[in-house]
């Protein structure tokens, strides 16, 4: 571990890069695209994640690069995590204020359940759909399914698939989404600065970002509330999907498909009298 | 752990000058005036570390982090007030856009594996994410809502 560790702040290319993309991506700034009642806001982290992903295809970064920057992207958000501390301090009379909520919203993390697992179930997919729906699929989550199924059982390669899609694409849709829902639905931006926390790290600063720049008088609030949301998701997310969402899941799954079952073979009697 | 914590500050100073320049490009704040606060911020970061080493309990890093910079902002806290000011010079999305950088350019070795998952996993991968991120919201406002607090 510290052998590896030695070498990463003498990745010169590797930060140059990234200063460069930095630099770059913040002097083009923020565009916004209305988009019906809503706007999306592209933002320049949403362009350093692009470029850093096609960076990684031309001679510039090779492997070395890319495997020493997943460490910096852990010690990065640890500097993201104390900046949304040091807002949650002035904001804290709100917060406890707000506690339950903030406790209770884990229970909105079970929203993949109802929305996601009918429609893998409806696609095609069979046990793979538990490990996928089951939760946001972090790192977290890849655990519990490799510790109770193994990582080649079906639920295993089902979370790892929502994982490897997560990290690649998650921080990009989630970062485009945020700002568009909170335009375009009735919901406060608070409700939103919660649901921001669900996530990993850089995906709370990826859904962040577009909130601040659609409601920066509430900046310092929606920070805070995001933060003290990460916090709660990062010591109660792992115990919520242990207890609540994977038996949830497991049992959707097997009322789903059991319906299903009987309608194929329903179904296929019809057909067979038909003809 | 000594080797640990010299390479924690030497990578801290690295993102930080990275974080500071951004912060200068994007928003306009000259990087002097966001130095006390990026600094703040790198050793609330690190002592969450350290702590997390030397503690036995499994408690993630980033827990120990939040805590700890919300302990230090507490109205009536010695220079929370301080801090809090300090900090405010560090945006937010300056700090977000060189660790998405780095996401980036360490995603690419799985994108090969993300091009072989069928489209099927793509379509109900974003649906996890929004029924994720929109029963989040959707409960926090209910609850908001019942306390009069919205």
């Amino acid at each position: 571990m510290s052998e590896k560790a030695i070498a990463l702040w003498k990745d010169w290319r590797l930060h140059v890069i990234v200063l460069g993309i930095v630099a770059v991506t913040e002097s083009i700034g923020i565009f916004k695209i209305p988009l019906g009642p809503g706007t999306i806001l592209l933002l320049p982290m949403l362009y350093a994640v692009v470029i850093g992903l096609a960076l990684y295809f031309t001679p510039l970064i090779n492997d070395k690069q890319s495997i020493n920057a997943e460490p910096l992207v852990f010690l990065s958000v640890s500097i993201l995590i104390a900046k949304f501390g040091v807002q949650a301090g002035p904001a804290l009379p709100q917060i406890i204020e707000a506690g339950p909520a903030l406790l209770l919203q884990e229970f909105g993390n079970l929203g993949t359940i109802f929305l996601a697992l009918p429609l893998a179930v409806f696609l095609g997919m069979k046990r793979e759909s538990i490990g996928m729906t089951h939760s946001i699929g972090r790192e977290a989550n890849l655990a519990l399914i490799t510790d109770k199924y193994g990582l080649s059982s079906p639920e295993g390669r089902g979370v790892m698939a929502m994982y490897i899609f997560g990290t690649v694409f998650g921080s990009i849709f989630i970062g485009m989404i945020s700002g568009f829902l909170a335009t375009v639905t009735p919901l406060h931006p608070i409700s939103f600065a919660m649901a921001t926390g669900v996530g990993s790290g850089s995906m709370a600063a990826a859904s962040l970002g577009p909130l601040i720049a659609a409601f920066p008088e509430m900046s310092e609030t929606l920070t805070a509330f995001s933060g003290v949301s990460n916090l709660i998701s990062s010591v109660t997310g792992l115990y919520m999907s242990i207890f609540v969402g994977l038996p949830l899941t497991v049992k959707m799954y097997e009322i789903l498909s059991k319906n299903k079952e009987k309608k194929t073979v329903k179904g296929s009697v019809e057909y067979v009298k038909k003809h | 752990m000594l080797k640990n914590i010299k390479e924690w500050i030497a990578v801290f100073m690295i993102l930080g000058v990275i974080m500071l320049i951004g912060n200068w490009i994007g928003y306009d704040v000259l990087p002097w005036t966001a130095l006390p606060g990026i600094a703040i911020l790198i050793g609330i970061s690190l002592v969450g570390l350290i702590i997390h080493h030397l503690l036995p309990f499994q408690l993630p890093s980033i827990a120990y982090i939040g805590i700890i910079g919300l302990i230090v902002t507490i109205p009536g806290m010695p220079g929370s007030a301080q801090i809090a000011t300090y900090t405010a010079e560090v945006n937010l999305l300056a700090i977000a856009t060189p660790i998405l950088a780095y996401a980036g350019v360490s995603i690419g070795r799985s994108w090969f594996d993300f091009v072989q998952l069928g489209w099927k996993t793509i379509v109900v991968g974003m649906v996890v994410l929004f029924g994720t991120f929109l029963g989040s919201a959707v409960i926090a406002e209910i609850i908001l809502r019942f306390q009069g607090i919205i």
